[in-house]
């Protein structure tokens, strides 16, 4: 009896008034978006950029060249351009990032000369050591990063999502050949994807429901056990109502007589046209052009030239 | 029911669960140690747990991908920056699914309940140490400090992870046994 009465203090002094705005988390949601522009980057085949995002993403991880990386942040910048996307909204990422990009270059400026003997010393003070070999790591620490999350906000800002798996799907086909489960693991995607709008909806019913038996869901108090007991009581019956969509989800597909890949035939069929060719050669002469820079040092003799002019 | 379709919609329906958490930050526990707790890794564990190993790869795959995406595009916090590297935000995550797994495998036989405790508590260490040591291979940072992480974050996450994959793996085995036989 006194906790129900407890409970109800509680609830009239106000602890449960939570806006209807709490409980709408499309508003909070913040993954990359499809911006349909249909520039030439939009229309290109989703296997093309599929194929040159990958190696994008490997170049950028392997070189170890300023150069290289800087021809590769201009390739990605002339494609945002090319896609019609404002700079701004693929540059939004980097904001948040910045000032943790400069602790993540300062570590490496401090700790990469304990490791190298070779370097020759720019800068010491006591324990405080900088050679000219740190500098460049966390000059390449930095370009890396922006190479790869302009890369990617490229890539997600011109292909829609199912754009997306039907390229993956079509890539790894060959694949099937000798045993892959290509098919099967691209319908799983497909599904996380198109289940992600009904979970949505789920989560704020489920948290409407617990509301009204008195859960609050305001992010006022910071403390720990509080939010966990919050948590739980929406997590369980969260998985719980998925997997009986599954169940539902299987029985549908069962009575539909779906039986797995072999032998499918499908709806939505690639075909690359010869600009899709073009595109493919132009990205891959940009990326290997990069690497060849990488391979050939010529950080030196840029450097050179630049302090020649400066100076 | 055909068990090749029930394992890929599982799989689908877990890594969703597994975006959504990352997406909506429900998956985000604040914490005094500063990083925030993480209860995304236990989809894979719990679909791991019902269907198997392979299942288990496929939803630590599709939560490899979306930390990947989200490190990159839409970063919520510092710690994203390191999830740009897929080396880091998909490798480690393929392996928790196949060690819960064969956790649960190994300790069934003894007791159900501690025996899924014990898997959601082994998925969650693999995801804690495989991605802290990556980070410690990639020296983004220093060792001492990555100890200190996986003490301070590791343990209570894998306290978490094993609460919910027992009451969620109990709660749906108690349904499927009480509904035996009338399923219409």
């Amino acid at each position: 009896m006194r906790s129900v009465t407890w409970r109800l203090r509680r609830r009239l002094g106000g602890c449960c008034v939570a806006e209807r705005s709490e409980f709408e988390f499309f508003a909070k949601l913040s993954i990359g978006q499809y911006i349909p522009t249909g520039s030439v980057v939009h229309r290109l085949d989703p296997r093309v950029k599929l194929i040159l995002g990958l190696f994008l993403v490997i170049a950028a991880i392997m070189i170890s060249s300023i150069v290289s990386a800087l021809i590769l942040t201009v390739a990605v910048i002339l494609g945002l351009r090319l896609a019609r996307v404002q700079l701004r909204l693929a540059f939004a990422p980097l904001k948040i990032m910045i000032i943790f990009l400069f602790i993540l270059a300062l570590i490496q400026l401090l700790t990469i000369p304990q490791l190298k003997t070779d370097a020759t010393v720019v800068f010491q003070r006591g324990v405080l050591k900088i050679t000219d070999r740190s500098i460049v790591s966390a000059i390449l620490l930095m370009v890396r990063f922006v190479v790869i999350v302009l890369g990617l906000s490229l890539f997600s800002f011109s292909t829609s999502s199912s754009e997306v798996i039907h390229g993956i799907e079509h890539l790894l086909r060959p694949l099937q050949r000798i045993g892959f489960p290509a098919h099967e693991l691209t319908l799983a995607a497909h599904i996380s994807l198109h289940f992600f709008p009904i979970l949505v909806g789920e989560a704020e019913q489920l948290m409407m429901a617990q509301a009204a038996r008195g859960a609050d869901f305001g992010y006022r108090k910071w403390n720990f056990l509080r939010k966990l007991r919050k948590m739980l009581p929406l997590l369980v019956p969260l998985f719980i109502v998925s997997l009986k969509h599954a169940q539902n989800m299987t029985r549908a597909m069962e009575s539909r007589c779906y039986s797995g890949g072999a032998g499918r035939t499908h709806y939505v069929r690639l075909h690359a046209q010869p600009a899709d060719y073009l595109g493919l050669f132009l990205g891959c002469g940009v990326i290997s052009s990069a690497m060849v820079v990488n391979l050939l040092h010529v950080d030196g003799t840029v450097w050179g030239l630049l302090r020649e002019l400066v100076m | 029911m055909n068990e090749k379709v029930r394992k890929i919609v599982v799989s689908g329906v877990m890594g969703a669960i597994s975006i959504f958490l990352g997406a909506s930050h429900l998956g985000f526990i604040p914490w005094f140690a500063g990083a925030a707790l993480t209860i995304m890794h236990v989809p894979v564990i719990i679909g791991a747990v019902l269907e198997g190993p392979l299942v288990g790869a496929v939803i630590g795959l599709i939560f490899g991908l979306f930390s990947l995406l989200q490190g990159a595009i839409a970063p919520t916090g510092p710690a994203d920056v390191w999830f740009v590297n897929p080396l880091i935000s998909i490798l480690p995550r393929l392996a928790i699914g196949p060690i819960a797994w064969l956790v649960y495998r190994i300790a069934r036989p003894l007791k159900e309940l501690p025996s899924l405790a014990l898997s959601g508590i082994a998925g969650s260490l693999t995801n804690t140490i495989l991605v802290l040591g990556a980070l410690g291979l990639f020296r983004y940072l220093p060792w001492e400090l990555i100890g200190t992480i996986a003490v301070v974050n590791g343990l209570p996450e894998a306290a978490l992870s094993a609460i919910l994959t027992t009451a969620v793996v109990a709660a749906w085995k108690g349904i499927q046994t009480r509904r035996r036989g009338s399923s219409v």
